[in-house]
């Protein structure tokens, strides 16, 4: 028998891996593919994801640490990014790379235990994508089979176009694989390899109940975080503190013409955007569904700084090419962010009150 | 209503057309609108009863305002207003000030709120007025569609406006505006301090 025929023969009897249900979607404009990804998994567990991604609310910035990733996060627990992101809940996640031999078989294997990975990848190799052989740029996909005999691999992407279906498994590798070399058109999420990396979630059982008195617990923990003060070589930057000091940091760089801050701040950014978007959302939602308008206005009021980060990284991104130029909006757009998180954190502390009064007795 | 012409401040090219989308740069990606979907340059058209007048849109002249503190004097001196109206796009959503300056030398500073124009609904309760392919550097992409809305400002002071001052904040594009006048009440007793 041939080396093909062999092969041939072998890929016969590998059944295809696959999920039991195509997994559902989760999306708003202002997250990336990781807090997409990860609300898809929380729904696909029977959860609410503006609940579960939306609870934390802090802000943190790890100096050194900022990848040029879509997916980056300031993780609190390294190496944990979903139990960073949503520490009130049993979600965790952990990166892997597989075994060189079989690296399919290692995403099939987790498949068949119902587990879904969600794989790294370069967005230069995948047809569907907006920069398919045009922009290289570190993404996430979710990966939901694995169909060897047939060299096809089942991913679901949330982002738009968005796309849920079998790609070549070629195309797939290819961007697992990648190098995702340094682009001139993506200065923030090129030049950084994607070496096969992939998360596994572990969501697990022993569910939180949502209730205003647990949320009230929730607000005062982010509260006492977001307000701590910060020791001078703290080594990560946190609080409203740790964002006073970084903002000054990135204006200090511009004016000392230093692109590398600035193209760092439109990734960052990104992380921190997409947290005030969604403890928002959670929040104001939660104020209607419960009928406490001060809860609907904290969470608006939360809102506002995710639409401030707007501002900010978008004047970084433009303006990293010339950083001194930039330097007086980014210390405006910066002053301003901070005021914002202030009136929110007051805004929260509010509501943070009206759900800790006790509930009055029916007559 | 009265058109604003925005010529003057005209910086940024946001639109292109099917055969050079690199010439749109409305992102630092190179993404812009497809011009094909747009109404034609120099025509009128209404959006919720309001008339803008579009920009030269697919000429790959500069047809929006990347808003950088531009202040813009109304060409046809003061004029009284009940609403500042817009046809804008975010580069992702924006939430900012547009200081309206007033012929008493007042001036008020209200909210302008704009939503992404890439890929997604309006957050803030505006309008789309078009809806367009997503032009990028090499091709045209199905599946992300790109949105101008069609937002408003108030204007809360009784007095004639002179000018409007842009917000600092390159994230918000702006591609015409239209002045609604002060409305006219027709009914209803006037009331002075004595009758109160």
């Amino acid at each position: 028998m041939t080396a093909v025929a062999d092969a041939q023969q072998s890929t016969r009897v590998v059944r295809p891996s696959q999920a039991r249900r195509q997994p559902p979607t989760f999306y708003r404009d202002p997250l990336s593919c990781l807090q997409s990804i990860f609300g898809a998994l929380v729904t696909d567990a029977g959860h609410d994801p503006v609940a579960t991604l939306g609870a934390r609310w802090e802000f943190r910035h790890i100096p050194g640490d900022v990848r040029p990733e879509e997916f980056y996060f300031p993780e609190r627990t390294q190496g944990d990014t979903a139990g960073s992101m949503m520490p009130f809940h049993p979600v965790h996640s952990a990166w892997s790379v597989p075994a060189e031999d079989d690296p399919l078989g290692e995403l099939a294997e987790l498949i068949e235990r119902g587990i879904l990975p969600i794989a790294a990848v370069d967005n230069y190799y995948l047809p569907f994508r907006p920069a398919f052989h045009d922009v290289h740029a570190a993404h996430l996909v979710l990966v939901y089979g694995v169909d060897r005999a047939r060299g096809l691999v089942l991913i679901s992407d949330t982002m738009p176009p968005a796309f849920a279906g079998p790609i070549r498994a070629e195309d797939f590798l290819n961007a697992w694989g990648s190098a995702n070399p340094a682009d001139h058109q993506d200065a923030f999420f090129s030049d950084s390899g994607i070496g096969r990396r992939y998360l596994s979630v572990q969501v697990g059982t022993d569910w939180p109940d949502e209730s205003p008195a647990a949320l009230a617990e929730v607000l005062r923990t982010n509260d006492a975080d977001l307000t701590a003060g910060l020791a001078g070589e703290a080594a990560q930057w946190t609080g409203l503190a740790g964002l006073g000091r970084y903002v000054e940091h990135v204006v200090d760089a511009a004016r000392d013409a230093q692109a590398g801050p600035l193209k760092e701040l439109y990734t960052f950014g990104w992380s921190q955007q997409a947290m005030c978007t969604l403890h928002g959302e959670f929040l104001r939602t939660r104020g209607s569904q419960w009928d406490i308008p001060a809860l609907r206005e904290a969470g608006r009021a939360v809102e506002t700084v995710a639409h401030t980060w707007s501002g900010l990284r978008v004047t970084a991104a433009h303006g990293w090419p010339d950083p001194l130029a930039a330097a007086d909006d980014l210390h405006r757009h910066g002053t301003r962010l901070r005021q914002r998180y202030e009136n929110a954190a007051v805004a929260v502390r509010r509501a943070l009150a009206v759900l800790s009064q006790p509930a009055k007795e029916e007559e | 209503m009265q058109n604003i012409d925005l010529s003057p401040l005209l910086d940024n090219v946001g639109t292109s057309t099917t055969a050079d989308t690199s010439a749109g740069r409305f992102n630092v990606w190179g993404n812009s609108f497809a011009a094909e979907d747009l109404p034609a340059p120099g025509s009128v058209v209404m959006v919720d009863a309001v008339p803008f007048t579009i920009p030269p849109v697919g000429t790959g002249a500069p047809d929006n305002v990347r808003c950088a503190g531009q202040y813009l004097a109304l060409p046809g001196g003061p004029a009284t207003a009940d609403w500042i109206h817009v046809l804008a796009a975010g580069e992702r959503r924006v939430e900012d000030e547009i200081a309206l300056h007033f012929a008493d030398g007042s001036v008020d500073f209200e909210p302008v709120r704009v939503s992404d124009f890439w890929a997604a609904p309006p957050a803030f309760g505006e309008t789309r007025a078009f809806a367009t392919l997503m032009n990028y550097p090499i091709h045209t992409q199905f599946g992300v569609p790109a949105s101008v809305w069609s937002q408003r400002v108030p204007v809360t002071r009784r007095a004639p406006v002179v000018g409007l001052g842009l917000p600092r904040n390159l994230a918000l594009h702006i591609f015409a505006v239209t002045l609604q006048p002060v409305a006219v009440l027709t009914g209803g007793a006037v009331l002075t301090g004595g009758e109160r």
